[in-house]
């Protein structure tokens, strides 16, 4: 079985972000670094797959600049048998449909049973990638998936939908499934794993060979929203507070009607 | 000196900070109220991560990993919990440490694997009730009968006692010889006959680390748990403590750590006169101090370990990162208690805790005055 899972390096989102000087993105300076939290989830999910069907190649792919090679040793020292790092010093000025013609372009000849990836970034956050990827290579996809089962060549999943609902899909490999927070408990790269993952292959390989598709959309420009007034502080003995929240419950809301 | 980390020392950091703060941060207040250890937690989820034998080779149950990422280590499990990075420092530089630089193959084979594995855990037994910063002054006695030793003495103060698998004691085999000369040193396994615990003491930090004294009565184990070659122990202890001294800088560094950034917090939330007091220059000037204070015993730290994993001297560079990292806790967590208030003097914020534990990194594995004198004996010699 091969399975491929892909991941993207944002920052820490304990960060102070400024937006950069373009206008477009945030400025990279000053920011921490990790592996997309959505990410995470699809490579334990990815790396537990491998262990169940033992016979199988997992190779994790990023793409960015030779700083994202920090965040794929911790999916290497997750699990991963191998990396595709596709060098690009302007990943972040890309929009989803490139980022997915990127990767469907490099996945195309290379038969994926499965292909991982999360839900959606926690910077862009289009969720657009893995569900375009499908599309592009002619895959069905699962989106939004919170429990994943495979059993000879058929994925049982489960997906998260509005209002609590969970949705049972079944559908035969190859197959794009996205993850969903929650879906599993990412395992801690341990140190004997991180060690060994600096001996793992890990190949660059030039955005330009695999971009082959026009971007579709442009940002025009990302700013912070406006400040709206701050929140109430009631303030006096217990029940005062008490009363007066009573009644703003009742004026502004319907809570109590 | 330049400190990059490379990028396994990176990953390291982050997947140690993620553990420590996910599973070892929620109950550090309560272990410490308690007085309680918990083993699996405090040492067997680290050696499910790998870091029971971080410095040690593959071939011998470790992760081959460098002294810097054992700093790192220890710095963030103490950054949340000093207790546990005690713990895993008392194991690995007092435990384990000596079998590695001193033992024979079938020593490390037999006792430095299961502890480099964390399938059990190590101790360290010098300190008796005259004989601490002197350690020529032991009176514990080691006598030859046949193939055995026997063993006569009590050890006070014993990090990881009780819990441990595997003791490194310290003995007199010869009465004749000078103070340092006669002293040798031996592998205990916990069970051995004539082997027990004294008294477990109350301690004003790391409580939540168990620290007893360990009895020996005609204790009878192996002439082959001979550590090193006999009247070589007092070489065996300096050695060990040369290395000690890292972890233990490394806990003081992370005790100092945690305490600013609970110090950072809170001034950035507490508000007095309309304003949070982080906007006040009293406050900030605090804040510079123990940051900067904190960064220069860091590089001191990565320094030392940057050494012992080149192969370079660093007695004396690690005499100074645990002077400085010591002495920097225990001056930061007092003044982060300060900036709390009486907040900072509750047991509802960590500070008070840390300010506790930071004191302990001034006395043992050696006492500021110690490193002192270590240092001050290597620019007079």
């Amino acid at each position: 079985m091969k399975i491929l899972v892909c991941i993207k390096q944002v920052p820490d989102m304990e960060s102070k972000f400024k937006v950069d000087a373009g206008g477009t993105w945030y400025a990279k300076t000053d920011l921490a670094w990790r592996m997309n939290e959505y990410d995470e989830y699809a490579v334990e999910q990815s790396v537990q797959l491998k262990e169940q069907v033992k016979d199988a190649d997992l190779t994790v792919l990023c793409i960015g600049s030779d700083q994202v090679k920090e965040t794929m040793k911790k999916a290497l020292a997750m699990g991963c048998d191998r990396g595709a790092h596709i060098a690009d010093d302007n990943a972040s000025g890309k929009e989803p449909f490139e980022i997915a013609g990127i990767i469907a372009e490099y996945a195309k000849d290379k038969n994926f049973d499965l292909i991982f990836t999360g839900m959606q970034s926690q910077d862009r956050g289009s969720a657009q990638v893995g569900v375009l990827v499908a599309e592009m290579l002619g895959l069905p996809s699962v989106s939004t998936v919170v429990h994943f089962a495979y059993e000879g060549g058929t994925v049982e999943a489960k997906r998260e939908l509005e209002g609590g609902i969970k949705a049972c899909v079944k559908v035969q490999a190859p197959v794009v499934i996205t993850c969903q927070l929650g879906m599993n408990t990412p395992r801690y790269p341990t140190l004997p794993n991180i060690m060994k993952a600096k001996k793992k292959e890990l190949l660059s390989i030039p955005v330009q060979e695999l971009l082959k598709v026009d971007s579709r959309q442009e940002t025009a420009r990302i700013y912070f929203p406006e400040k709206k007034g701050g929140g109430l502080v009631l303030e006096g003995d217990i029940a005062e507070m008490a009363d007066k929240l009573i009644q703003i419950l009742k004026e502004k809301t319907a809570v109590l009607a | 000196m330049i400190f990059e980390h490379t990028e396994e020392q990176n990953l390291l950091r982050d997947m140690v900070r993620e553990f420590a703060e996910n599973e070892v941060a929620p109950s550090a207040r309560e272990r410490d109220e308690e007085e309680r250890f918990d083993r699996p937690l405090m040492f067997g989820r680290l050696a499910e991560l790998g870091l029971t034998g971080i410095v040690f080779p593959e071939e011998y149950g470790g992760a081959g990993a460098d002294y810097i990422s054992y700093a790192i280590a220890v710095e963030e499990l103490s950054r949340v919990c000093a207790s546990t990075g005690v713990t895993l420092s008392a194991h690995l530089s007092l435990g384990s440490n000596p079998i590695y630089l001193f033992g024979s193959e079938t020593q490390k084979q037999t006792f430095l694997m299961p502890l480099a594995e964390g399938r059990k855990m190590g101790a360290f037994g010098l300190t008796e009730p005259s004989a601490g910063t002197d350690a020529g002054g032991t009176k514990t006695t080691a006598i030859k009968e046949g193939d055995h030793w026997l063993l006569n003495g009590t050890k006070i103060f014993i990090t990881n006692a009780g819990e441990a698998e595997i003791y490194i004691v310290f003995a007199r085999t010869d009465k004749t010889a000078e103070k340092h000369h006669g002293i040798s040193a031996f592998i205990v396994e916990k069970g051995a006959p004539g082997f027990s615990f004294g008294k477990k003491e109350q301690k004003m930090g790391i409580r939540s680390s168990p620290t007893m004294e360990l009895v020996f009565q005609d204790c009878r184990i192996e002439a082959d748990n001979l550590l090193g070659s006999e009247g070589e122990g007092f070489k065996v202890a300096m050695k060990t403590l040369d290395g000690g001294r890292i972890g233990i800088a490394s806990q003081a560094l992370g005790i100092a750590q945690g305490a600013l950034d609970v110090a950072v917090g809170y001034a950035k939330e507490r508000k007095q006169f309309d304003s949070p007091i982080c906007r006040f220059q009293g406050i900030q000037f605090q804040l510079a101090d123990m940051a900067t204070q904190i960064e220069a015993a860091r590089l001191l730290v990565y320094q030392s370990a940057y050494r012992a994993s080149h192969g370079l001297s660093y007695s004396r560079e690690s005499a100074m990162a645990k002077l400085m990292a010591s002495e920097t806790a225990m001056r930061v967590s007092t003044q982060a208690v300060q900036i709390l208030g009486g907040y900072g003097y509750t047991r509802e914020f960590p500070v008070e805790r840390m300010m506790r534990d930071a004191k302990i990194t001034e006395i043992y594995e050696g006492t500021s005055e110690v490193q002192r004198m270590v240092i001050g004996s290597a620019l007079t010699r």
